[in-house]
């Protein structure tokens, strides 16, 4: 459960990158957070797992109030949720089980349980088989589904993805999506921070659309059922190519 | 930390000397130097304060007494000399004893002439004093006895040996603290730099919840054992180059070889001291650059 109220962050420099968002997300709800870049999302990301204080405001994430959060609590905050990124933050030192495992050993489980849990979890994400690989033998949408078993082996009630298909063709995107969907089901709260309008409006959810700091719509979107098909889905992925190329020509 | 941890930090430490092999490697060559410097300074203090001592131990005051003074009013001085502040010890020598002394130089004729009567030496006394810095007032004082013929004056000797251990005391003091600050520098450098090219696994860590005390461990691990490693090699390099140094140092001066340590008795202590004091600047190094690191730029999950 989130629950921010009238929450601002002004950088030390003066950017003001939150302007009064107030907002609640409830458990088990699916959320797109979208926007265009300066926005403020990644600000936002950052007040939630509070790698960044709010300036002012509210801000109360899964029984945690990030206002007064004392430093050394920080890591048990981020413990009630699994964190992707767009670039996967992968070890590539490490095999596919031990990046997976990674999450859990640092918060002291027992090595049975780690065995049990992240092959559970690697099937869950469709590693089977895959164990032993290092990262750098994967493909991209393989790699963000390690990030994703990571994020999912110590049973997080929150997911939160940052930009998660970004780096991965279409097809994938469509994969990874569908778990996504899938982890939502299942009762976890996903919050999915994209520029991806095709995929927003190809699963549908709750669409928060910030700009200039501040929360300009909050609604709740039907899935578009006619972007569904597998043909549909390569369109919009090559829509949606094209449009990244033109924004990035633009840029 | 929970105890199933223990093993995993402990195996990601060793991991991270082996995966920073080139880093570790710089690292332990450089303090192996500083060690070696210091662990030298300090033993070569140690040997010249042992060396001072037994020249401490010889330097004892002569009080040669008048040739006529009997033998009671010379006893009965004893107990006036200890009575004098300063004065650790007294040992009576009698006119016979101290003929003795000449018998080799005076040939077997003229030394039986020279008994009885014929004895031209009067007793004396050896006095040992506690402090040698001291050693004026205490001749002024003795001076002051009836029946004093004259005192064996080394107030020169005294001195200089006084500076020469206050000198070594100082001197090997800096010495030890001054590389013990360096070797403290560059190990907490190499910890600095070995968290900052792993400055995106720690952010990972983050992430996922890592506390920063779990984060610390391994890296304060991989400072100890260069620490030790680094320890281990210099104390091993000082004992095997101290018996070959202080030999040919004992052919120059006679006396060192007999007044310095020998290498069955600093071997122990040096490979424990200088393998603890490698350690203690690993473990000290290590927490200090690894702090500064969490608390200034290693909070960073997301980090644009």
């Amino acid at each position: 459960m989130i629950h921010l109220e009238n929450v601002s962050k002004v950088y030390p420099n003066g950017t003001k990158a939150l302007n009064g968002i107030s907002l609640d997300i409830n458990d088990g709800e699916f959320v797109f957070i979208v926007g265009p870049s300066g926005a403020g999302k990644s600000t936002f990301l950052k007040v939630l797992i509070c790698e960044e204080r709010a300036s002012s405001g509210t801000v109360s994430v899964n029984g945690f109030d990030l206002m007064d959060i004392k430093k050394r609590k920080i890591p048990y905050l981020r413990r009630t949720m699994g964190i992707v990124f767009q670039d996967f933050r992968l070890i590539d030192k490490m095999n596919v089980f031990d990046n997976a495992a990674f999450a859990m050993r640092v918060i002291g489980a027992p090595e049975k349980d780690i065995r049990s849990r992240v092959n559970e979890v690697l099937a869950l994400v469709g590693l089977e088989g895959k164990e032993k690989s290092r990262p750098s033998e994967l493909s991209g949408g393989e790699q963000q589904r390690v990030s994703l078993a990571r994020a999912l082996v110590n049973k997080p009630g929150m997911l939160i993805a940052d930009e998660p298909t970004g780096n991965i063709d279409p097809e994938m995107s469509f994969e990874i999506m569908k778990m996504l969907t899938d982890i939502n089901k299942s009762g976890t709260t996903v919050i999915i921070v994209t520029h991806e309008h095709d995929l927003v409006k190809q699963f549908g959810g709750r669409v928060i659309w910030i700009e200039d700091g501040a929360v300009l719509h909050d609604a709740v979107i039907e899935p578009d059922e006619s972007l569904n098909s597998d043909d549909a889905a390569d369109d919009g992925a090559a829509e949606s190519n094209d449009a990244d190329k033109k924004e990035a020509d633009a840029q | 930390m929970k105890l199933s941890s223990t093993g995993y930090l402990v195996r990601e430490g060793f991991r991270n000397i082996w995966a920073n092999r080139m880093m570790s490697l710089a690292s332990v060559i450089v303090l192996v130097s500083c060690l070696i410097i210091t662990g030298s300074a300090a033993l070569i203090s140690v040997n010249v304060n042992s060396l001072i001592a037994s020249i401490g131990d010889d330097d004892q005051i002569t009080v040669y007494l008048l040739p006529d003074l009997s033998d009671t009013d010379s006893v009965k001085l004893e107990s006036k000399l200890l009575a004098i502040d300063n004065i650790a010890g007294v040992h009576f020598r009698s006119r016979d004893d101290v003929l003795k002394d000449y018998k080799k130089t005076l040939g077997d004729d003229i030394y039986s002439a020279m008994q009885g009567d014929g004895n031209p030496f009067g007793n004396e006394y050896k006095v040992r004093l506690d402090d040698l810095s001291l050693y004026a007032d205490t001749v002024a004082e003795i001076g002051k006895l009836p029946g004093i013929d004259s005192i064996s004056d080394r107030s020169d000797i005294a001195g200089k040996l006084t500076k020469l251990n206050y000198f070594v005391t100082v001197v090997g003091m800096w010495v030890v603290l001054v590389l013990g600050a360096v070797t403290l520098f560059i190990i907490s450098n190499t910890i600095r730099m070995t968290m900052y090219s792993r400055r995106f696994e720690i952010s990972i860590m983050h992430s996922v919840g890592a506390t920063n005390a779990f984060i610390r461990i391994p890296f304060v691990i991989e400072a100890m054992m260069i620490g030790l490693i680094s320890g281990l090699i210099s104390s091993c390099i000082v004992i095997a180059v101290y018996e070959p140094l202080r030999s040919a140092a004992s052919g120059i001066i006679g006396m060192i070889g007999s007044s310095t340590l020998p290498v069955e008795s600093i071997s122990l202590p040096t490979l424990l001291l200088m393998s603890g004091a490698g350690i203690l600047i690993g473990l000290l190094g290590g927490s200090i650059s690894i702090s500064r690191y969490l608390n200034k730029e290693g909070g960073a999950v997301i980090g644009r």
